[in-house]
């Protein structure tokens, strides 16, 4: 064996309310199993674990990094337990404790279960609140429903690699959450000229204006790193509905509203006005090849 | 004297309890303890966005639960006279992309639970590979999210049809995954082509293969597994679809199925809360899921096995691993059936106008899943679901128990928990 050979991090995932997304999400990353191998998993809800979960609520174990997915129930029982005692115990002596999902960081869906109960971690939506504040340090959090397999296994990756991650002020990773989800999105063209798409499937058209796509006003790198390796919501002429801001899931998610023919809110950090100038013009402008279709398979060869 | 299991590494939770008799299971109430109080969530919400929440309900067939709302929509929308024509290129993709998930369900379900549970009753060592699971359900969803954006949580089935509108390229794309998934299957599973496999006809045609497959087959017999866990042998399909017809089996005769006798009750759980309800056809209980659907469109090896075997805990577990290479071969189909100058969405009317009821019924990877909603201009008064799960493994009493406490009847208690999970548990779904 060889000298100074450290032992791998304890790793622990553990869940409240939750639907499994982030658990089946997580299985779609493409280095799995050489990201497993840097850890010692000690329960996963759905691979295989060193312990079982009864012997995860007997609390005599401990971890090093604990990922929670699901929104927080302080009412809540994991079999005959109680889920916040679950959670005091591993989070005393873990190093690190990752929120996976929208439920974990703010409450998200979830939270809808008991909106009066039920938060994240250390947010209840934006504002400071929650079982693990007196950790808040130990946080971070990875929002979105689900997460990204990809932003699971950067923050893993990183914490193998004892890498400091840098958060926002909503304890996300900031190489993950700092550019928006209309970056890289392929409809880009249509929201520049401010061309919104006639009707829902269509490959023409941006989605924002009329068809409640929330993506410039988003953080997130999913037109960056494609889902599943190969699309993203928009590109498939879905709106993005914000899913890993702290207001998901907001409501009318398929339609925007609207101030004089442009959307009541306006791409982040660009002020009201200039926005409405520029759109007006932008409008005036009636380029031709961004009205047709980009391809018509019916046409007479 | 009634003692607890907790049943992890399914999805979800639940906890069986069991009450032994000479070290056999006398009974045995199953409990699913997690609430989430879905249909509350949606009541007040705007319809539409029925289509972003339901998805949620669960990880594993979210996209099912997005079917089954765009349908139970577009059947409101029929019922308020304005009916929706889709066209033919948006139910095939929809189609396609549920098969997917269909298939990304039965790999994970048999290289993470279902095999590594057997390994646990049996000394056979190569079949410690769970991580195929997960390998050949990236694969799958990646030929899904072509069309659908992402796995999980899609939400681009709407009312008129889909989001997207693929090129030839993303047609291409799809099928060469497709292509990659039948490669995995034949070199990985089966051991041999999928052809081969798809023409089988008697169970003992797997004795010439050396392979997962195989291998499963052989300890399935070796313990006894095609002469226990027997249900009640009634089985239903309800959803429409172009792989399986909705139909009322009784033993292997098929009858027509009528909305009005499905029917919920509470669940006899006298142990633990439970939130499950359990469903009913008629007053009874039915098996739901691949046996089922596969019995259905009469497949010669689906038939052979179960005239040897029933409805034993073989027949249910064979059929669920088979019905991987029928759904490969018919995602083919149903994508070199797409017209590529079809609309993708077809214009409808402003979901504010619409006041009417609708139901949505889709066969999910665990059988029939059944959303129901009522619409007031636009809005959601009531939303109600009824999961593949609540069909299989609900809880009844002594008496009259549900098909999976049936099939733990009379097992050892390791027999009793391995059969249980041969159903493909889904506690999260169930607990809505």
């Amino acid at each position: 064996m060889p000298l100074n050979q450290e032992a791998k991090p304890k790793l622990l995932w553990i869940q409240g309310v939750t639907c499994n997304g982030n658990t089946h999400s997580f299985l779609n990353l493409p280095y799995l199993e050489s990201l497993l191998a840097k850890y010692e998993l000690l329960y996963h809800p759905i691979l295989p674990s060193k312990y079982t979960f009864r012997r995860i609520i007997e609390l005599a174990l401990e971890c090093d990094v604990l990922i929670f997915e699901g929104a927080f129930d302080p009412l809540m029982k994991r079999h005959d337990i109680l889920l916040k005692d679950v959670l005091e115990h591993y989070s005393q002596k873990t190093r690190l404790i990752i929120s996976v999902g929208s439920c974990a960081s703010f409450g998200g869906v979830f939270k809808e279960s008991a909106p009066q109960r039920n938060s994240g971690l250390i947010f209840n939506e934006s504002d400071p609140y929650g079982p693990s504040l007196k950790q808040k340090r130990k946080v971070i959090n990875l929002s979105g429903c689900p997460i990204h397999p990809e932003w699971m296994g950067y923050t893993l990756s990183m914490i193998a690699q004892k890498r400091e991650i840098q958060l926002d002020e909503l304890h996300r990773p900031i190489e993950l959450y700092s550019s928006l989800a209309h970056h890289g999105c392929t409809r880009n063209e249509y929201f520049e000229w401010k061309v919104d798409t006639k009707n829902f499937g269509e490959k023409e058209g941006c989605l924002f204006y009329q068809h409640g796509c929330r993506a410039p006003m988003t953080h997130s790198s999913c037109n960056k790193i494609l889902w599943n390796d190969v699309s993203s919501k928009t590109r498939s002429g879905t709106p993005c509905f914000g899913c890993t801001e702290p207001d998901f899931p907001r409501s009318n998610l398929f339609s925007t509203q609207t101030n004089m023919s442009i959307p009541q809110d306006v791409p982040l950090g660009v002020s009201k006005r200039s926005y409405l100038t520029l759109a007006g013009i932008a409008k005036t402008f009636h380029i031709k090849r961004l009205e047709e279709k980009l391809i018509d398979y019916k046409r007479d060869n | 004297m009634i003692t607890k299991e907790i049943i992890d590494h399914i999805e979800g939770e639940a906890s069986i309890h069991f009450d032994m008799k000479d070290e056999k299971v006398d009974f045995a109430t199953v409990c699913f303890p997690h609430f989430r109080g879905m249909e509350k969530i949606l009541q007040g919400k705007n319809a539409l966005d029925a289509l972003v929440i339901t998805p949620r309900v669960c990880g594993i067939c979210g996209h099912a639960h997005l079917m089954a709302t765009v349908r139970a929509i577009e059947d409101a929308y029929k019922n308020a006279g304005k009916a929706i024509q889709l066209s033919q290129k948006a139910q095939n993709i929809r189609e396609f992309t549920l098969v997917m998930e269909i298939i990304q369900n039965h790999f994970k379900w048999l290289y993470l639970t279902i095999i590594p549970e057997l390994a646990k009753l049996t000394s056979s060592t190569r079949l410690q590979t769970p991580l195929k699971g997960a390998f050949a359900s990236q694969i799958a969803t990646k030929a899904l999210a072509i069309f659908a954006g992402q796995w999980p949580h899609s939400s681009y089935m709407i009312p008129g049809g889909i989001t997207s509108d693929p090129t030839h390229m993303e047609l291409i794309k799809a099928k060469s995954f497709i292509e990659e998934l039948v490669t995995f299957f034949e070199k990985e599973t089966a051991g041999t082509s999928l052809e081969t496999v798809l023409a089988y006809e008697s169970c003992k045609d797997f004795n010439k293969l050396d392979s997962d497959i195989s291998e499963l087959e052989k300890n399935l017999i070796a313990l006894g597994m095609q002469k226990k866990g027997f249900a009640y042998d009634r089985f239903i399909n309800i959803g429409e679809h172009s792989f399986t017809n909705p139909s009322k089996l009784l033993q292997t005769k098929g009858h027509a199925v009528h909305l009005k006798y499905i029917d919920t009750e509470d669940s006899y759980s006298p142990e633990e809360k439970s939130y499950a309800k359990n469903a009913l056809y008629n007053n009874k209980y039915y098996e739901t899921g691949p046996l089922s659907r596969l019995m259905a469109q009469r497949i010669p090896l689906i038939k052979n096995i179960h005239r040897r075997f029933q409805d034993s805990a073989y027949s249910r577990i064979m059929a669920r691993v088979f019905e991987i290479p029928y759904l490969l071969k018919h995602s083919l189909k149903l994508l070199n059936e797409i017209q590529i100058d079809e609309i993708s969405c077809a214009k409808v009317q402003d979901i504010s106008k619409i006041t009417a009821s609708g139901i949505g019924i889709v066969e999910a990877p665990r059988g029939p899943l059944i959303h129901k909603i009522e619409i007031e201009n636009g809005i959601i008064k009531e939303y109600k679901i009824i999961t593949p799960t609540q069909w299989n493994i609900g809880s009844g009493t002594k008496e009259k128990p549900m098909p999976a406490q049936k099939a733990m009847q009379t097992l050892s208690k390791e027999e009793a928990l391995f059969v249980f999970r041969g159903f493909d548990v889904c506690s999260v779904c169930t607990t809505h």
